[in-house]
């Protein structure tokens, strides 16, 4: 390992970045994937792969994916619920991967909420 | 595939001692048969601190905490929260006399009050990995200080935060600084910086996990005090009994000088110093800064006169700056976010001295009968209520409190009457006590002050180099008036004995251990005269500790004659047959106490 | 020349020395157990103690190694040091019931017997008998062993040393008569420290007491 200077700090600091944003559980936005046995039984870790790996290819950091149990509403699995910062949280429903990308670009990078896919717009904002 | 989740598991001495190293291979077992291992990564990080709670793991970004957890709840735990997305509740922390589990870390109440400054890095990093610490700001203070800051400027910053040495002693640090770069400009000599971890206190082990679970903030404190003195040399006297925590040094010391951050021109930027680590060989008095030296040198750990400061004349009778291992950790959180924001932590007013407050946080080692026994970090000024019961979550089972002891055996015993008193480093002292260097020991009501008081001094008796007069023989003496006392010998004229050599230890002790050293003795009299009373007068020993005062008995209206007293008794002194009320031979009796343990009736009484 | 001030008489001192010496010079007597003039200060006695003013800050100090600054204020018998000398020697006695020089030291501080189970220990552990083997012949043949109560002055392994060049200066040092020259062995109580020199068996004693002034003058 070579001897680093004050700078070599900051760029050792911006590679833990993610790594950072992790361990810390702070992040600019969460996806919630609901894993719950009927979540999983409806496909649930194809939308989890799936997102793991936009994340992998877009390079993104700040974003968090986390699972749950069951949400309830059975019928309507895969889900997933995303919170952004200063935006309510949606949750979406019926996913396939392809409209998890959707969610991931318009939603998550963009702040526009895709109502056609969601199935209810929560009243609090994510602090 | 970028990993979705890190599982940081515990790995300080207490959580070690109960298979954390097995739970952690089981989980990359698990992980590995569920092919996670790729999504879910696995870390090792140091003490979280609520050590009653371990096995701790910790899942982020999620922020579940698990506690108590045993290798055979690992299958479980990975599939059910890993792979089902179902965190374990009966894995979770449920405070006591409540239902409903605390799933996420900051809600627990152990944690909720608590202030992280020397534990800034708590749960948060490998100890083993420097990466981690300098994606936390590790090292940036030191980079702030080399690049940026004259050594005069570092004095004056660490002067007007404020900070006092956390090692039990309280002494503003930047005056420290200050006088032992003087002292080495005017006698034109070398300086040495010199960390104190030895620990000695009974039941704290503050600095313990300091080293264990984030050495590098200790050695980034050591190496901007170096440059503030002068020093190109230093030195961490570390106590023999700690091993885990001389590995996780050794192994920062090798990283940081495999980055150019120890050594020869640090960060490029001209500044030479390095550490050597030496170990003790189990003396607390080397604990003491002039003993201490006299060990590092090769000598006997024997005290000498501080007229003299070490400071002046210290290692090698050279200017040495001994600083305590947290007052080290805080240094680098004080350049980085300034001398101002320290001092809006705490108590007092140090506009125009560090002596007008106790400003930033201290560690304690919460330990005794409360239910959350752990290590706490919390700001100056908060209340002896506010710790063991808010934090402490209260008394075990339910008990009524009835003393804390704090500072160790340098320290005293403190009764309820006195709980809201803040805890700073002068207002614990105007009452017979002291801060000290964080310990904190809770007793009930079945604590017995005779043999609490007992107890230190038999300690300390074990402890003094024997040099003076007044510690050697003081000691000794009180030990075998104290021993009396609990074996029902003692006499009218003994509290006054023991308050006599308690004068003699005060004003003619040679060093801190002698002069502290009648402290807990006597604040047991000052605050609990009338349990030495009893002792004395009636031979009785109310909270049923002291064995020859305490008598064991059966109460006929609870037995029930299962006859489990009978069995387990090792001297055979109990009778009864099955069904029928049970007897206890007092002349076989030993004391054990174990029917009394093992009594699911209640019907075993002491009296 | 620095002044400073003694049980009320001010008086010259020397920069660098300690209070006892000023003390010496002024006619002023502080008891001491564990000094000589001519080795080092040790500290371990604590008999000496004064009570010393700094600025507003009163406080109790060794005056064998305390040293002197411009406008220092010492007592050297106020209510405090007495009530502590008079500790100090209850507690020797109780450590060394059967020495005369205890027994008569205790008589003058005012300290009695009896408080205390009984030991029969002649060695107080002042260390005058390491300090004059290490200061003046430096031979180093006796040290400090053991930590505490179990502390004893003794040789390595506590075997009759080679390093013993038998000059018995440790015995004539010794004040409570716990070193002993027995025919030609130097012993404290039971263990041998070694064997006196050909040229001390004949001499009385007067050699160590010249050593031992000369060193005291020559500082």
């Amino acid at each position: 390992m070579p001897r680093i200077t004050p700078e070599d700090l900051k760029k050792i600091k911006e590679q833990a970045r993610r790594t950072s944003i992790l361990r810390e559980g702070k992040g600019r936005a969460k996806i919630i994937v609901h894993m719950g046995t009927c979540g999983i039984a409806a496909g649930a870790r194809k939308i989890m792969n799936a997102l793991l790996k936009i994340i992998e290819e877009k390079q993104v950091e700040d974003v968090i994916l986390t699972t749950s149990g069951c949400a309830g509403l059975c019928s309507r699995e895969p889900m997933a619920t995303v919170e952004v910062k200063g935006m309510p949280p949606v949750k979406y429903v019926d996913l396939t991967e392809k409209k998890i990308e959707e969610i991931f670009d318009k939603h998550v990078q963009e702040g526009k909420i895709v109502r056609e896919y969601a199935l209810g717009v929560g009243s609090e904002k994510t602090e | 595939m970028p990993f979705r989740a890190e599982v940081l598991i515990c790995m300080g001495t207490s959580c070690i001692e109960n298979n954390s190293f097995e739970i952690r291979e089981s989980i990359k077992g698990e992980l590995k048969k569920h092919n996670l291992t790729e999504e879910i990564r696995l870390v090792s990080t140091g003490c979280f601190g609520f050590c009653d709670a371990g096995p701790i793991i910790l899942v982020q970004p999620d922020g579940v905490f698990y506690q108590g957890v045993k290798e055979k709840d690992v299958p479980f735990l990975v599939e059910e929260h890993f792979l089902k997305g179902r965190p374990v509740k009966k894995l979770m922390y449920t405070p006591p006399k409540e239902k409903i589990p605390i799933p996420t870390l900051p809600e627990i109440p152990f944690f909720r009050q608590q202030v992280l400054i020397a534990l800034r890095n708590r749960g948060l990093i490998d100890p083993e990995k420097i990466t981690d610490y300098i994606a936390r700001d590790g090292y940036a203070a030191l980079a702030k200080v080399l690049s940026t800051m004259k050594p005069e400027e570092v004095i004056r910053e660490i002067k007007s935060s404020g900070l006092r040495g956390r090692g039990g002693g309280g002494f503003p640090t930047g005056i420290k600084w200050e006088s032992c770069r003087q002292a080495g400009e005017r006698r034109k000599e070398k300086r040495y910086v010199i960390c104190n971890a030895d620990e000695g206190d009974p039941g704290a082990y503050m600095d313990r996990t300091i080293m264990e679970s984030d050495p590098h903030s200790v050695l980034e404190g050591m190496i901007i005090g170096a440059y503030a003195v002068g020093a190109h040399e230093g030195y961490v006297y570390i106590r023999k009994e700690y091993p885990i925590a001389l590995d996780r040094l050794n192994t920062a010391l090798e990283q940081a000088r495999e980055y150019g951050l120890l050594g020869k021109n640090i960060f490029e930027q001209g500044f030479d110093f390095d550490i050597e680590v030496h170990r003790g060989a189990g003396a607390f008095v080397c604990g003491e800064s002039t003993a201490l030296m006299a060990s590092l040198e090769g000598k006997a750990g024997v005290p000498r006169a501080k007229y003299i400061h070490t400071v002046e004349y210290g290692l090698w009778n050279k200017p040495s700056c001994l600083n305590n291992v947290e007052t080290w950790s805080n240094i680098p959180v004080i350049i980085n976010r300034g001398a101002k924001w320290f001092t809006s932590i705490g108590t007092g007013d140090v506009s125009r001295s560090p002596w007008g407050g106790s400003k930033g946080t201290k560690v304690f080692s919460l330990t005794g009968k409360v239910n959350n026994t752990g290590l706490v970090e919390v700001p100056m000024g908060i209340t002896l209520r506010d710790i063991i019961f808010k934090i402490g979550g209260g008394i075990k089972k339910g008990k009524k409190f009835k003393m804390v002891q704090t500072g160790g055996p340098s320290g005293g015993f403190l009764p309820e009457e006195l709980l809201d008193l803040p805890v700073d480093f002068d207002s614990l002292t105007n009452v017979g006590s002291m801060m000290g260097s964080g310990g904190m020991v809770v007793g009930d009501e079945d604590t017995c002050m005779v043999d609490m008081a007992e107890f230190f001094i038999s300690f300390l008796v074990t402890e003094s180099c024997g040099k003076c007069v007044p510690c050697r023989e003081g000691l000794k003496r009180m030990k075998e008036i104290l021993e009396r006392i609990s074996n029902g010998e003692g006499k009218e004229e003994d509290i006054g004995l023991l308050e006599e050599i308690a004068f003699t230890l005060q004003y003619g002790a040679l060093c801190g251990l002698g002069k502290s050293a009648a402290n807990p003795v006597l604040t047991a009299i000052k605050y609990f005269r009338d349990e030495f009373e009893a002792h004395i007068r009636d031979k009785k020993c109310p909270a049923g500790v002291c064995k020859e005062l305490i008598e064991y008995g059966i109460d006929p209206e609870k037995c029930t004659g299962c006859t489990l007293c009978a069995r387990k008794c090792p001297v055979n002194a109990i009778s009864g047959e099955l069904k029928q009320i049970h007897v206890i031979d007092i002349s076989k009796c030993i004391k054990c106490g174990i029917c009394y343990q093992v009594c699911n009736f209640n019907a075993v009484f002491k009296k | 020349m620095i002044e400073i001030e003694i049980d009320g008489k001010k008086i010259g001192a020397i920069e660098g020395e300690t209070v006892l010496r000023a003390a010496k010079r002024l006619g002023i007597k502080i008891p001491t157990l564990c000094y000589h003039e001519a080795v080092s200060p040790s500290g371990a006695c604590r008999l000496c103690s004064v009570e010393v003013q700094e600025g507003n800050r009163n406080k109790v100090v060794t005056a064998c190694l305390y040293p002197v600054r411009p406008g220092l204020v010492v007592k050297t018998d106020t209510e405090r040091i007495k009530k502590l000398r008079k500790g100090i020697m209850e507690l020797l006695l109780a450590r060394s019931s059967t020495s005369e020089t205890i027994r008569e030291l205790a008589n003058e501080m005012g300290a009695q017997g009896g408080k205390f189970l009984e030991d029969k220990n002649k060695c107080i552990l002042c260390g005058l008998c390491i300090r004059v083997c290490d200061e003046i012949v430096e031979a180093h043949a006796i040290s400090f062993v053991g930590r505490g109560i179990e502390k004893k002055v003794a040789t390595p392994f506590i075997e009759i040393s080679d390093a013993c060049i038998g000059c018995g200066g440790c015995a004539y040092v010794c004040p409570t008569g716990a070193i002993t020259i027995e025919g030609e062995f130097i012993k404290l109580e039971d263990n041998i420290f070694g064997k006196l020199n050909e040229f001390r068996k004949k001499d009385t004693g007067e050699t160590m007491k010249e050593i031992l002034k000369i060193d005291s003058e020559g500082q």
